[in-house]
């Protein structure tokens, strides 16, 4: 089955909502900056992606990755025109690192927290009285594959609407165990280049509203064909060909697509020199005598952990929409195993497009791909 | 679609298999030592809970005859994993975010990386017993573990998989105790759930919910599916009173693990002659189990 993606939210170091992130893509401004909140005198890398949400400047405090998922939350609902009472609905949350930065800040400062805030049961209930929520942990494709159990729900009956989001903030430890083994820190993030140095993380939010029927006179953002996840059961932290490639000719065959059917690929490009060469090398040979628009987002937003997939498939329903793509910032030079596709850089791409597959991929080999059409 | 608990595994302090979930905890047993069952190797770096997921994982697999003799999966790509587990890595986590301020970076552990990553229970155990399936790691608070069981159903419903194993579990360390407030079960239960059981299925796996309250959990189980005869609920508040309830205290806090390891629990129920329904309750999460037969 299709179903219509009915509303959309989103938050990002370059912007407040997906309007405002897709004009920063296709403009290329960044959200790449001094850390805000950690001690730099602790890290070799002195940038990240972060929100610029703390009301005292340069003071971290805890609950703001559940703070960026209600708001998040907040703009999908309403753009879907759901009342802020959810409470019939289910919300999925997709997420890699849960409120680990407030756990951080208990055990290292003491600041009041217990056990019963990991996840984001709360502050749904708190902000939305949503009662049917759940918290998945699920490294950098966490939203996508969130996306994935949504589907199901819809699929077998068990609701009519749900709201898929996926949320992060950067911790200490997963930033601090990145710089223990990144020596030469990336200067910024530069995707699917020959050379690229490694990935920054950044901070997001990101929310759809999918329903089994878009109510009439509403208006739809989107169409999802399919959301397919597998594990590559290979490696902790390095992806695996066989694993990412069997995720993306399963989307598409549950899509009932042929990849010469597709006009854009939202890569997950990272922008680490492994990532990027295994989604290369599995995108040339899937896509092969095909010839979509490729793009990516992380240049401009970083590696926003959970939230990344979801954030790439907003960003894809606006390409569809806008019959724009934005560049891939900082792509001087492809990678060779890229050579033969076509990746978008330098301007955006203005051309008419139809069908979008977006890839998010996490550590422990956990892949989700989805493929979603324009409302029109 | 009926499911099947095709394979079932419990590793607590004194408890080794799910008859021992009906008895009182054994005062002052061992902790769960991993590598006694499944080996030294490939145990180093990781962390308690990672060893103990990789421990249940590898009995269930076992129960359900879905190990072939190289220690993986057979058609693992139709393998599924389901973990939940709400303090996991919160050792991982506190112990770097202590050493960064105390030193720098660089007095971290690569080795610790992949460990700061909340999903790693369950990247290892498809890592190590070849799971190719869709890879779910739950930290839902209170309810996870019957939401694993949930999730595990949806996924097995939907056809993303043929067989689920779906582990409950935690660990025990000075980081979950202050979280918590008091000791943490050190270890949890995993099932195996099957669209079809290669074998004689342990149990059936009947409706599982979720509603707005406890008792209206208990409505809805018990309108959907009658007369059981056994509740696995710590909270006798929302229980029928007069009906035979096992509250499973005794190992600490379950946590994440708790939802797991109740229907664990009415596998040995089942297995120790039990014929009506049993219930699984965790705050407004219910699950129905049914004993193989089907209910009497």
């Amino acid at each position: 089955m299709t179903y219509p993606i009915t509303g959309t939210g989103a938050v990002a170091a370059i912007g407040a909502d997906p309007g405002e992130i897709f004009d920063s893509l296709c403009a290329g401004r960044s959200g790449l900056a001094p850390l805000k909140a950690f001690d730099r005198s602790r890290y070799r890398a002195q940038q990240l992606f972060e929100i610029d949400d703390r009301p005292n400047p340069g003071l971290d405090e805890p609950g703001r990755a559940g703070r960026l998922l209600a708001e998040a939350v907040r703009q999908a609902a309403a753009d879907a025109g759901l009342p802020e009472d959810l409470g019939g609905i289910p919300v999925l949350v997709g997420t890699g690192l849960r409120e680990l930065r407030s756990l951080e800040l208990w055990w290292r400062d003491g600041t009041v927290f217990d056990a019963d805030r990991l996840h984001f049961e709360n502050v749904l209930r708190e902000r939305f009285a949503a009662v049917d929520t759940h918290t998945f942990a699920g490294a950098c494709s966490a939203s996508l594959y969130a996306l994935a159990l949504g589907w199901d729900l819809l699929e077998l009956g068990e609701t009519d609407t749900v709201v898929v989001a996926g949320c992060d903030v950067v911790t200490e430890s997963m930033f601090g165990q990145a710089d223990r083994v990144q020596f030469d820190p990336p200067p910024s993030v530069r995707p699917f280049d020959q050379d690229r140095r490694g990935t920054i993380l950044g901070e997001g939010a990101a929310a759809v509203v999918l329903t089994r029927e878009a109510p009439p006179g509403r208006p739809v953002r989107g169409l999802l064909r399919s959301v397919a996840v597998n594990c590559d059961a290979h490696h902790q932290t390095a992806p695996d060909e066989t694993g990412v490639e069997a995720a993306v000719r399963e989307a598409q065959r549950h899509a009932g697509v042929a990849p010469a059917d597709i006009d854009l690929v939202v890569l997950h490009a990272t922008g680490t020199p492994l990532n990027d060469r295994t989604e290369a090398t599995v995108t040339a040979r899937v896509f092969a005598g095909a010839r979509p628009a490729l793009t990516g987002i992380k240049s401009l937003t970083g590696h926003t952990s959970g939230s990344a997939g979801l954030l790439s498939l907003i960003v894809a329903l606006r390409c569809l929409e806008a019959g724009v793509v934005p560049p891939i910032a900082g792509l001087a030079e492809p990678l060779p195993e890229g050579s033969t596709l076509r990746l978008v850089a330098g301007e955006p791409l203005v051309t008419p497009m139809r069908l979008a597959q977006v890839n998010s991929f996490g550590f422990g080999g956990v892949n989700a791909v989805a493929i979603v059409g324009g409302a029109a | 679609m009926t499911l099947a608990v095709s394979g079932v595994a419990v590793a607590l302090p004194g408890a080794s298999g799910p008859d021992a979930l009906l008895r009182p905890a054994v005062a002052g047993a061992g902790p769960v030592d991993p590598a006694a069952l499944i080996g030294r190797k490939g145990l180093r770096f990781k962390d308690r809970a990672t060893r103990l997921g990789l421990h249940l994982a590898y009995a269930a697999l076992t129960d359900a005859g879905l190990l072939g003799s190289d220690g993986r999966a057979v058609t693992g790509d139709r393998v599924a994993t389901v973990v939940s587990s709400n303090l996991g890595n919160a050792d991982t986590v506190c112990r770097a975010v202590e050493t960064i301020a105390k030193d720098s970076t660089a007095a971290l552990s690569p080795m610790d990386t992949p460990n700061a990553s909340s999903n790693i229970i369950a990247s290892e155990t498809a890592i190590r017993y070849g799971l190719r399936g869709p890879n779910l790691t739950v930290c839902n608070g209170r309810t996870s573990g019957l939401d694993a069981v949930r999730w595990a159903a949806l996924l097995l419903r939907s056809g993303r998989a043929d067989h689920v194993l779906v582990t409950g579990v935690e660990p025990d360390n000075e980081v979950t105790r202050r979280l918590v407030g008091g000791p943490v079960a050190d270890g949890g239960a995993a099932l195996v759930l099957s669209r079809t059981a290669a074998g004689e299925p342990r149990a059936l796996l009947g409706p599982v919910v979720r509603t707005p309250q406890p008792l209206a959990t208990v409505a809805e189980l018990t309108r959907r599916t009658p007369r059981g005869g056994l509740w696995l609920s710590t909270d006798a508040g929302p229980v029928p009173s007069g009906a035979q309830r096992v509250a499973l205290t005794g190992w600490g806090d379950l946590s994440g693990a708790l939802g797991v390891v109740q229907c664990a629990a009415a596998v040995g129920w089942f297995a120790e002659g039990g014929t009506r329904p049993a219930y699984a309750l965790t705050g407004t999460a219910g699950a129905a189990l049914l004993p193989p037969g089907g209910a009497a």
